[in-house]
């Protein structure tokens, strides 16, 4: 497999000498004039428009490599989308049975879209019920139809079934700690990465193997060492941490279809605190970006606030992870691209990133299934441009609205009390549940809207009238 | 019996008899009259943290039961503290407890209570004053109470549940008592401004109030006087008007960083 290719890309190499000076060197030009890359290149950036490598060398005998470094719900699809694309695809997991920590929840279309089985769903959540700093408390999902509801999964069910379909697919799923990438030595030359596999027994360190790619996928979560390996630049991140607590089951029936958020200075500065239902037992968290330190004091705090409810209980687990809060600033390089949490993709306000890792896995796959022609050519810099603009295009909207409701309505307990008060209302409800289902951001009726908008100012000039009382009180 | 207890409350004088003190004495010996409503268990508060319970609100709006909640309290803590105790296994820990939470002696943090709150809200018939509602009692009731609730964080609780909304309080209300004393303010620094500049400016130029309404440049002027007094109230205004800005456009420049390199012309990122 290795030496096939470094023949072929030695030979590719050669001939794109000449325009080693350019930033995207992968294209090379057989018949058409060499004069044309300049300006074509030149009027690509001025335009921003990406156009697929039609003139990228054939692969002489053999398919497009991928290395997918990940094996979470980004790294899964995206193996599975190469693998289904004809792409000769290697996935790396280090740990098969890894158990995530993590809220769990996906979407709707998430189901619709990757064909999931609706028996890897422990829970549909079609209650959620939202308190605010004086335990003002709102039911929202009141407008779900019969069908619509959160699917609440346990994460190892999940990876594990999308590594599965990648592996039927096509894809080699791979044991094993990525370790590094050497950047090819010349334009079109392989990637050369090094991992530990690890035997099936188990075990030990595991051993050094190297791989030759021609494009990686970084899929590896917030810790990404291929984020690393392209200085793909740091990350604002939350810390989410969370107990799993095994709470009696008269208490269980409460929770057997709700879930909880609970907003609150005490609770959290910038984020919420939670009480998500899993397959037999409840997850209590909370979250953080700007005063991390003071976790275990938050975390107190939505026990707390929920102690009615989880009384008695046991906790099970302990676990914490970081969140990203934003993108990294670059997060495609030469042939490798970031997906998932190793690009940032989780948005705010609600910290979902499940839906968005596996579908810009997805898309970055098909991008380069489509510049390589099915994994026939080799690809360069502009196809996984092609999957960010795409990406970017269809999401961005989403993520500008939980960034804006997040500055709105999480700075202060003032503006949590009038959002929760703002949640009572049936039209706020549709619009939430509808944009998170489905992941459009639906413009609904103007006049509704206009409502809507004398509604949210009302409140938050009531909550912030009742606040600046509050201030002048001494108890 | 209880009228006298507030009059003599027990050092340190608890902020809440002052609060008493300075609003209307009236609804005070409505409380006083009234039965409280029977005590709610007063749980410990798991105390990862070790945030020191507030002792001397132990004694605030506790006053008229204080010999019998005490007894009370003691009977109750032993017997959860023994049941927690019992399931308490090795490796894992059981909420609502730990060592120091399970001794009976430790001051714990009293709920919330008014007994004009009724059900999880406001009962406005308690709120009546000359046959009609009383809507400012209502407002300082309620910041009464999330006042006390941002101090002292409570059990969200399924059988009382809170479904106090602020719209239930009428505009006019909220327009007398909050907007009405802000707008004073702001209109009288206005007319400041503009009877001492358009003085000033007839003083310099020559030019009478009507003939200098009818300049662009001056209306330029009045309008940045207007903004000015309704954007700018304290001097941290400035400052928080020009954070407010960045932050609009920071989470868009985030997203765009990748962006901004692909238009970039340095090559020191090649390959």
């Amino acid at each position: 497999m290795a030496s096939l290719s470094t023949t072929t890309s030695t030979a590719a190499g050669e001939s794109l000498r000449s325009f080693a000076g350019l930033r995207r060197e992968t294209r090379i030009l057989r018949g058409v004039a060499a004069a044309d890359a300049p300006g074509s290149q030149l009027r690509r950036r001025q335009l921003g428009v990406v156009r697929a490598s039609r003139t990228s060398p054939r692969l002489n005998g053999r398919k497009l490599r991928v290395a997918v470094v990940g094996g979470g719900p980004a790294g899964g699809s995206a193996a599975e989308a190469l693998a289904k694309g004809g792409v000769e695809t290697m996935l790396i997991e280090r740990k098969l049975d890894n158990c995530k920590p993590c809220g769990g929840a996906i979407p709707l279309c998430m189901v619709e879209e990757f064909g999931l089985p609706l028996d890897l769903i422990d829970r549909r959540v079609t209650k959620m019920k939202m308190i605010s700093p004086s335990n003002v408390a709102v039911d929202i999902g009141r407008t779900l139809g019969p069908d619509e509801y959160i699917g609440m999964v346990r994460r190892e069910v999940l990876d594990a079934y999308l590594r599965e379909r990648a592996a039927e697919a096509g894809a080699s799923v791979i044991n094993g700690l990525f370790l590094r990438l050497e950047q090819p030595e010349g334009p079109g030359g392989p990637y050369r990465i090094h991992y530990n596999e690890f035997s099936p027994a188990g075990g030990g360190a595991g051993e050094r193997r190297t791989a030759e790619v021609d494009a990686v996928v970084g899929a590896d979560g917030a810790n990404s060492r291929v984020a690393k390996s392209i200085g793909a630049g740091e990350y604002e991140y939350a810390i989410a941490f969370q107990e799993r607590v095994r709470i009696p089951e008269t208490k269980m029936e409460y929770y057997k279809e709700r879930a909880e958020m609970y907003v609150g200075d005490d609770v959290s500065p910038d984020f919420y605190g939670w009480v998500f239902p899993k397959c037999d037992h409840v997850a209590v968290g909370t979250g953080t970006v700007t005063h991390k330190a003071d976790i275990k004091k938050f975390q107190a705090a939505t026990r707390l606030r929920a102690k009615d409810k989880i009384e008695g209980g046991t906790i099970i687990r302990v676990e914490a992870h970081p969140i990203p809060e934003h993108p990294r600033p670059r997060r495609v390089l030469g042939r490798v691209a970031l997906v998932g949490d190793a690009a940032g993709y989780v948005t705010k306000c609600s910290g979902e990133g499940i839906y968005f890792a596996a579908k810009s896995g997805r898309m970055c796959a098909e991008a380069i299934v489509e510049g390589s022609e099915n994994g026939s050519r080799m690809i360069d810099e502009g196809d996984l441009r092609k999957y960010l603009e795409k990406f970017d295009k269809m999401y961005w909207p989403t993520y500008k609205v939980l960034d804006v409701l997040q500055k709105l309505f999480y700075r202060s307990n003032a503006a949590r009390e009038a959002f929760v008060e703002m949640c009572a209302d049936e039209y706020v409800q549709k619009m939430t549940f509808d944009s998170y289902l489905y992941k459009k951001v639906v413009p609904g009726n103007p006049l509704d809207d206009i409502k809507l908008a004398v509604n949210t100012i009302g409140s938050l000039v009531r909550a912030t009238a009742l606040r600046r009382e509050m201030e002048k009180l001494t108890l | 019996m209880s009228m006298a207890l507030f009059s003599s409350s027990p050092p340190p004088p608890t902020t809440l008899s002052a609060l008493s003190l300075k609003h209307r004495l009236s609804f005070r010996t409505q409380l006083a009259l009234f039965p409280r409503k029977a005590p709610s268990l007063l749980l410990p508060r798991s105390t990862d943290n070790g945030a020191g319970v507030v002792s001397s609100t132990a004694t605030v709006a506790e006053e008229e039961e204080e010999k019998d909640k005490l007894e009370e309290k003691k009977e109750e803590t032993p017997p959860p503290a023994a049941a927690e105790k019992d399931v308490e296994s090795k490796q894992q820990s059981l909420l609502g407890s730990n060592g120091a939470a399970a001794r009976a002696e430790e001051v714990l943090p009293p709920k919330f209570k008014d007994t004009r709150w009724v059900g999880g809200t406001w009962d406005l018939k308690r709120f009546q004053k000359d046959g009609k509602t009383d809507w400012d009692a209502v407002v300082d009731a309620e910041v009464r109470r999330r006042k006390w609730l941002e101090e002292n964080p409570e059990a969200s609780s399924n059988d009382e549940p809170v479904i106090f909304d602020t719209s239930i309080i009428p505009w006019w209300s909220w327009v007398k008592r909050f907007h009405l004393p802000e707008a004073e303010l702001l209109n009288g620094r206005a007319a400041m401004i503009g009877f001492f500049m358009a003085y000033f400016v007839d003083s310099l130029t020559g030019v009478g109030l009507v003939d200098q309404m009818g300049n662009f440049f001056c209306k330029t002027l009045l309008f940045i006087a207007v903004a000015g007094v309704l954007l700018i109230r304290k001097n941290e205004d400035i400052d928080t008007l020009k954070k407010l800005l960045d932050e609009t456009t920071f989470y868009d420049r985030q997203w765009q960083a990748t962006w901004q390199e692909d238009k970039s012309s340095s090559d020191s990122k090649a390959k």
